[in-house]
Parts: C-alpha cells; structure tokens; sequence
C-alpha cells in the first residue's frame, strides 16, 4: 500500500466507511465466487468479461482476472471472422485503457495491452504511440508507460531520430526528467557512435553538443539531480577497460593480474620464454573466488636461460581477444606493468568545451559556494581536463563534499582516496623500479583501490590513513611485498591481514587492536 | 522555476524506538480478520503476504506466533499439480512470484518436501526463454524481477541446473544501463526495486564482478534525501521498502557505509504506527504488513540488537539459508 496518509475520524465517519468496505467485500466475494464456478465449467462467455471487468476496474492487480480475460477472448474468437475478432480485441483495449486511467501503474493492466496487440490480427501501432503521448503527459516519470513506448515505437517502426526528437521535447519541457534522459543515453549510441572507439558512447562533435545542452539544464536549477547524472555519463566515468594490469615471475612464484576480475583458469597464456603451464593452476589471491583480479601459481620455474630482445607475455582472454605485455628481465625473473586508463581522453574541442564548464562552475560556485552538484560536477571536469593539474584543488572539492553532503560522505572518502592512489601509482609505474616502496602513506585513504597493479611491488607503505579492517582482503594481492607498513590506521581485528608469503616486515603500530590483541599479533608477526 | 526537493518532514513526536512488541501483535493478528476490507482486497498477493509476515516475525524470534500447520497446508493447496508453480491463492493462477514466496516460507518452516519440489523446478525451467529471459507465468509477460524469482528458487531447492544460467546472466546483463542500474527489461530505466532484482540475480549466480559497482553504487547512494530516508529514482519521495531494496544491495557491493545509516534509521522509526503497529511507507501514512517487513529488514541490515541477522540477497533469517548451506556472494571494499 503505497501513499495513504493515515487520517483520524469520527466515529460515525468511520462506521460509515465500515459498512461501506463491508458491502465491497460482499460484492467482490459473490464477484469473485461466481468468476470461479463459470471457469470451472468451462464457461468462458461474454457474462465472464462482464464480471471480470467489474472487479479489474476497481482492483486492477487481481492477474488471475487478466489471465481469464485472455482465455475468454481467445475462445471467443476462434468462431469469429477477422474483422469480429479485432473489434473483440479492440473493446478490450478500451477496457484496458479505462483501468489505466483509474490505475496507470498496474503491471496488469499494462501487460494485458501489450497481450492484445500481439494476438489481435490487426494492431495499430501508430495509435498506441499516440497513447503513450498521452499518458506521458499526465506523468512523466511513469516507467510503465516509458517501457510500453519502447515496446510499441519498435513494432511502429519509428525511427531513432523521431524518439531522439521527442526526448529532447520533453527535456525542454522540463529538465528535471530523468526518464528522458535516460532515453536519451539509449537512442544517442545508436545515431552518433564514436568514430573509433567502441569504448566509448558517442561521437565527439555529438558530445560537445550534448555538453553544452545538458549545462544549461543544470545551471537552470542546480540543485536537481537529472541533469548532473547525465552530465557524469557524458565525462565518461567508468570502470577501466579488460587488460592485464601487471605481471611477475620469480624463481617460485609468479603473479598475473588485471584490470577487472577474471577467470583466469579459462585463458590461454602463450610466453615467448618457455613458462607455460596448464591453467588449472592458477589459484585466485583470495581463496574461493571464481573471478580475481590477481592469480598466482606456486611453482619452481627454469628462468634465465634465453637471451631474447623481448620476452612477451600473451594472454586470451573469455572475450576471445589476445592481450599481450612486455617484460623486463630482473635480478630473479620478469616483471612488467601497464599504467591503467584513469579517464577518456578527450579531443581538442571537446576540452575546450569541458574548460568552459569548468568556469561556469566556478563562476557559480562564488555565488553559491555550497552548491553540491556544482563542486562536484567541477571536480570531475578538473580530472578530465588536467588530472595533474588540478590533483590538489579536486581533492579539495572532495573535502567540502564530505562536509556539506554529509550523508554520502563515505563516498567522497572512497573517491578521494581514488583519485590519491591513482597519482601515487602513475608515479611509480613510470619510474618502473620494483624495488622502490610504492609511498602511500598520509593520504587519508579510507580504502584501497588499484591493488592489482601493486601485487608485484616489493615494499608498501601505507603508514598514517583511516583504513579499517574491510580493507584487509584487498592485501591479499600483495603476494611479493617483502615489507608492509600499515601502522597508524584504524585495523581492529586481530588477524584480519592475510597470510602474505613473502613478506618480512609487517608493521601495525598504532592500529586500533586491544592490549590482547597486540600480543596475538606480535605472535603472527613472529611465524613470518 | 525553484526546484522543490521531493520528500517529508520528520517531526520530534514520531517514534524513536523500535516499537518491538507492537509489531509482533500486528503481524500475528493480520487476517485474523478474514472479512477485513484490505485483507480481502489483497487475496491477489496472500503467498507473498504470509512470507513478509513469516520472515518478520522469524527475524523478531517470533515465529511462533503463526499457525505453521495452517500455513503449509495453505501453500500444498495454491500448488498447481499440472504446471508445478504455486499461486497467490487458492482459486488464482501460478505465477513465479508466488512460487518464490512459497519456497520461501517452506524454507524458514524446514519442511520444503511438503510440497512437490520438483513440479516447482519444472515449473521454473518453462518459464525460460531463448534470450535467458524469464516470463512471469504462461502469459509472457518478461521482467527481470522474474530472473531474480528463478534463480532464488532454484537455489533455495537445489536445482538450478534446470535452467541456462549463463543465457539468464546475459540476459540481466542487457538490462543494465549508463548509470550502472537496471531495469525490467532491456533499454528500461533503472529502478532501485529491478537494481535488488538484478544485484541480487548476480550475487546467487556468483557473477557480481560484471557489476559497475562503483557507478552504481553512487547511484544508489544518491536515493538518500535529507530526511534519511531512500526512494527509488531520482526526484522521488522516500520510501521504507526502499531502504530494503537500496540497502541491500549496497550491502551485497560492499558499500553500505556510502550512505547515512543514523539518518535512515531515524526515516525508517518514523514510519512506524504507535496504534496499531507496523510500519507504512512514509511517516504517518497507513501501515501494511509489505512495509513492515523491509522495515524491519533494513534495520536488521543496520545492525539493530533485536533483530536475527538477515540474509541481504533472499530477504531472509541469515540461519535458514546456513542450515541450507547456500552462500551468496558479497564484494567488499
């Protein structure tokens, strides 16, 4: 029962409206009894629509009541030549669409339209079109109504750019719709696909027009949300593409992980150096995952003795496509790493574009310096614009987000720690010494993102952040960490960091471990 | 034109407490009325009905309240002996969402093999369609609340090898959008009821990592109004069932600390009734028993010390789906 506000009343009144619902109980039982026994016998007849359409027109999710109409229709109209047939079928359009105005979310109802036209021997799309023109009108935002469309504007044949037009009417209209420009993120790909990439959802010159459109409806209220959500879509926030993220091989282990999880048991892995072995025995870093974004095996390896110019690891993945990297050889084995795609790069205009917005946000950020969407929309067109630039001006916007969106603040927390690895990992991946520490240390990570590419570093300092114990299992990952430095977070739990074999050096001064726990961990510090 | 933020005022009077007892009475009394307008009104749902109701009693240790035998012999009878699915009611039609709800209740009761388990199987499995698609009962209608329905029952009767699981995993799949949600269908609009559906599909077929979790997330985490509580699309009012569909599956992607859980717990308070019990969908309307089911279940999801543990993907006591030995996967961050 949704939206009935509790109302006090009088006695009286409410004796009144107690016989009242008693009549209506009455009526749909005997409704109800009579239904059944004619179903029972077979009596599939025009005395059944009537009773049926009693009941549906008050109550319209009864489904078994639809479910009978159809048994009725279907009856009927086997004796019934094809014009009889559809004018059967459409008296029951028009009983559907009485319900819908009583009821215009009822899954029943809207159904049962959908049933009628694909049995009735001739449907009128155009018609139904004009229908949902209708009901959208009355209620925007009616999914139902939004899904029939999709549903009819296929079998009516009407062409992307007509939706794409109507869409953008609405819009008009009133901005604050979302389900119009979700539509739009439907129909766009469609008529404007990227020029190269399928990565990406559509065309550059098609972007920046969208741009400038969706700005505008933004700054026209910036506090509703429709607008901004689409804005985000557009920037091309995203997780990163299927790649291989870093790979290690060592004397008796090797370590292979990617961007996303994978699994890795159902790859080719080719070399160019002889390691090859049978994929059963990769084993996920967290035990019992079927998809990781790292896999080890634990083995000897005959490394060293080929002298190549380069040494190539290639690996098939499930999407049938071939993902190779180039290794450098180290004192005991191979490693290599790709440097992950952080954000779309854009095109000239594009970003001329983005830098624009980026003023007008600031330019409205002066009048209102509190405006969430404005300092996060800003933010983020910072990071596509000029991540490195702007590194420490968008952590800061983060930073007033925390505050004056208090509610999602673990968010921000979680994307600012982001956005603080990534800098700190790019870092280290183009200078490409594994025996330099990977320093993340005072940078208020709430979390830890990017494990995967970390998995072949040989030191981690991630001394002076709020991480807690959730993101233990995420150290699973660091299998050749020789020297872990997760002093001063906020760890509790006495063994939440997992078993990781090559490690020498675990610090955890400073954590939040009971007086009882400390000594445990000085024990499981000692079995390293 | 000023943007006026759709949601509720709480005022200082509502509850504060969780009004345990009240609760317990007004779910052990719901239909002991049988001539009560709304309880009649909703024979269309009853299956689904008795399962809120069992399940919130089960998670107040309550359980006993119900009439067991009663409710079993209820549900032998709304079993369908052709088709195999089971229906709301006596009388109506088998439909997978009444068939969930059955499996449902025999699951907390332990005594699934009251009813023909592997009719409810077959029943599932010609519900699948060539895409991997589900129909909600023979008439065709496809949703993926259907894709959710299948796979939990055949999980919860360990037959899920009937079904094409990974036809019915791209299926869900096609259905995901630009924001990171999901709809009924493929090219429909996200929706955080279809969003449980759909995160909850993926965490029984253990096929979470396909998720945009981080998008999504964000999305999710955006259905908190200042009130506290959660609605279900942008610009929506808030909603207490949907602090259940949000909240789970935030909890599934490991994000629950991406929202306020202080000030859902306060929104999710003030929709109880202090008469009669129960919980509405906003403070101060009507109560009903779908409410005060999500109610308490998201509370129970926040961690609330007289609650049981509930199980965030099936919507039951956490103990009943350890006795069936099923896991359901979880990220964590």
């Amino acid at each position: 029962m949704h939206g009935r506000l509790k109302v006090r009343t009088s006695a009286e009144e409410a004796a009144r409206k107690k016989k009242e619902q008693e009549i209506k109980v009455k009526t749909y039982r005997a409704g109800m009894g009579r239904i059944f026994e004619k179903r029972k016998n077979g009596q599939l007849d025009d005395e059944m629509m009537q009773i049926t359409g009693q009941i549906l027109s008050r109550n319209p999710d009864v489904y078994t009541l639809w479910n009978i109409r159809k048994e009725c229709i279907l009856k009927m109209a086997e004796s019934l030549g094809n014009e009889a047939k559809q004018s059967l079928y459409d008296k029951d359009l028009g009983f559907t669409e009485q319900c819908l105005m009583v009821n215009p979310k009822s899954y029943g109802a809207w159904h049962h339209r959908c049933w009628i036209l694909e049995n009735c021997p001739t449907p009128d799309w155009e018609r139904e079109v004009a229908l949902c023109n209708k009901y959208l009108k009355l209620d925007e935002r009616n999914f139902h109504c939004w899904d029939y469309r999709r549903f009819v504007v296929k079998k009516a044949k009407v062409p992307a750019e007509d939706e794409l037009k109507y869409c953008t009417e609405k819009i008009h209209k009133n901005f604050s719709n979302y389900s119009s420009w979700h539509y739009r993120s439907k129909l766009l790909p469609l008529l404007f696909p990227h020029e190269t990439s399928p990565a990406r959802p559509i065309s550059e010159s098609k972007l920046k027009e969208e741009l400038e459109m969706v700005l505008t409806a933004a700054f026209t209220d910036p506090n509703d949300s429709s607008a901004w959500f689409y804005q985000r879509w557009l920037l091309g926030y995203s997780q990163p593409a299927l790649d291989i993220a870093a790979i290690r091989i060592s004397k008796n282990l090797a370590i292979a992980s990617f961007s996303k999880p994978i699994d890795l048991r159902t790859c080719e892995i080719e070399t160019n150096f002889g390691f090859n072995f049978n994929p059963d025995r990769w084993q996920p870093v967290q035990k019992g995952n079927k998809y990781d974004v790292a896999w080890i095996v634990e083995d000897s390896f005959e490394l060293g003795a080929s002298d190549l110019q380069q040494y190539i690891f290639k690996c098939r993945m499930s999407d049938g496509k071939d993902y190779a990297i180039n290794l450098k050889k180290c004192s005991d084995g191979f490693y290599g790493m790709k440097c992950p795609k952080f954000e779309y790069e854009f095109g000239a205009a594009v970003i001329e574009e983005l830098k624009n917005q980026l003023e007008s946000c600031n330019q409205l950020l002066e009048y209102e310096p509190d405006s969430k969407w404005t300092l996060l929309t800003a933010s983020l067109l910072m990071r596509a614009i000029d991540r490195r630039g702007y590194h420490t001006k968008s952590l800061e916007y983060l930073q007033k987000l925390e505050k004056i969106d208090y509610l999602r603040q673990g968010y921000y927390a979680d994307l600012a720690s982001k956005w603080a690895i990534e800098k700190v990992l790019e870092e280290w991946i183009e200078q490409g010494d594994l025996t330099v520490a990977i320093d993340l240390s005072n940078l208020n990570l709430a979390t830890i993102f990017y494990e995967q590419y970390m998995s072949i570093a040989k030191i981690v300092i991630l001394r002076n952040n709020c991480l807690s114990d959730r993101t233990a299992t995420k150290f699973n990952a660091f299998q050749f960490c020789e020297n872990l430095d997760a002093s001063y977070n906020q760890f509790s739990t006495p063994g939440v960091i997992p078993h990781i074999p090559n490690l020498k050096v675990l610090s955890l001064e400073g954590n939040k471990f009971s007086n009882n726990a400390t000594t445990r961990l000085e024990d499981q510090m000692k079995n390293l | 034109m000023a943007f006026i933020v759709n949601d509720v005022d709480i005022s200082a009077a509502e509850p504060k407490e969780l009004l345990f007892d009240k609760h317990v009475e007004y779910i052990a009394n719901h239909g002991n009325d049988q001539n009560d307008f709304e309880y009649c009104m909703t024979e269309f749902l009853r299956m689904s009905g008795i399962y809120w109701g069992v399940t919130a009693l089960d998670l107040m240790q309550q359980l006993e309240k119900l009439d067991r035998k009663s409710i079993v012999e209820f549900i032998k009878k709304c079993q369908c002996p052709t088709s195999g699915g089971v229906a709301a009611c006596e009388g109506h039609d088998p439909h997978m969402l009444y068939t969930l709800s059955a499996v449902q209740i025999l699951c907390i009761y332990d005594c699934l093999d009251q009813i023909d388990v592997a009719g409810v199987a077959r029943y599932v499995a010609s519900l699948q369609q060539p895409d991997g698609s589900f129909f909600g009962d023979k008439w065709g209608e496809v949703d993926t609340r259907f894709s959710f329905c299948a796979v939990a029952i055949l999980t919860l009767i360990n037959k899920l090898d009937v079904i094409n699981v990974p036809k019915a995993v791209e299926f869900v799949m096609s259905c995901c959008n630009a924001d990171g949600g999901f709809g009924s269908k493929p090219n429909a609009e996200s929706h955080a009821g279809l969003i449980y559906c759909c995160v909850g599909f993926l965490s029984i077929t253990n096929q979470l990592h396909r998720l945009d979790c981080e998008k999504l997330a964000w999305w999710l985490c955006e259905r908190q109004l200042p009130s506290g509580g959660l609605n279900g699309r942008p610009e929506k009012l808030p909603d207490v069932c949907y602090s259940w569909w949000v909240l789970a599956s935030l909890t599934i992607m490991g994000r629950l600390h991406w929202i306020s859980s202080d000030k859902l717990k306060v929104f999710i308070l003030s929709c109880q009734d202090t008469d009669t019990g129960g919980f509405s969908d906003r403070t101060g309307n009507l109560p009903d028993i779908f409410h005060t089911l999500f109610g308490l279940g998201a509370l129970s999801l926040l961690g609330h010390d007289k609650l049981l543990k509930v199980n965030p993907t099936f919507c039951m006591p956490q103990y009943v789906l350890d006795k069936l030995k099923i896991n359901t996967q979880i990220i964590s961050v």
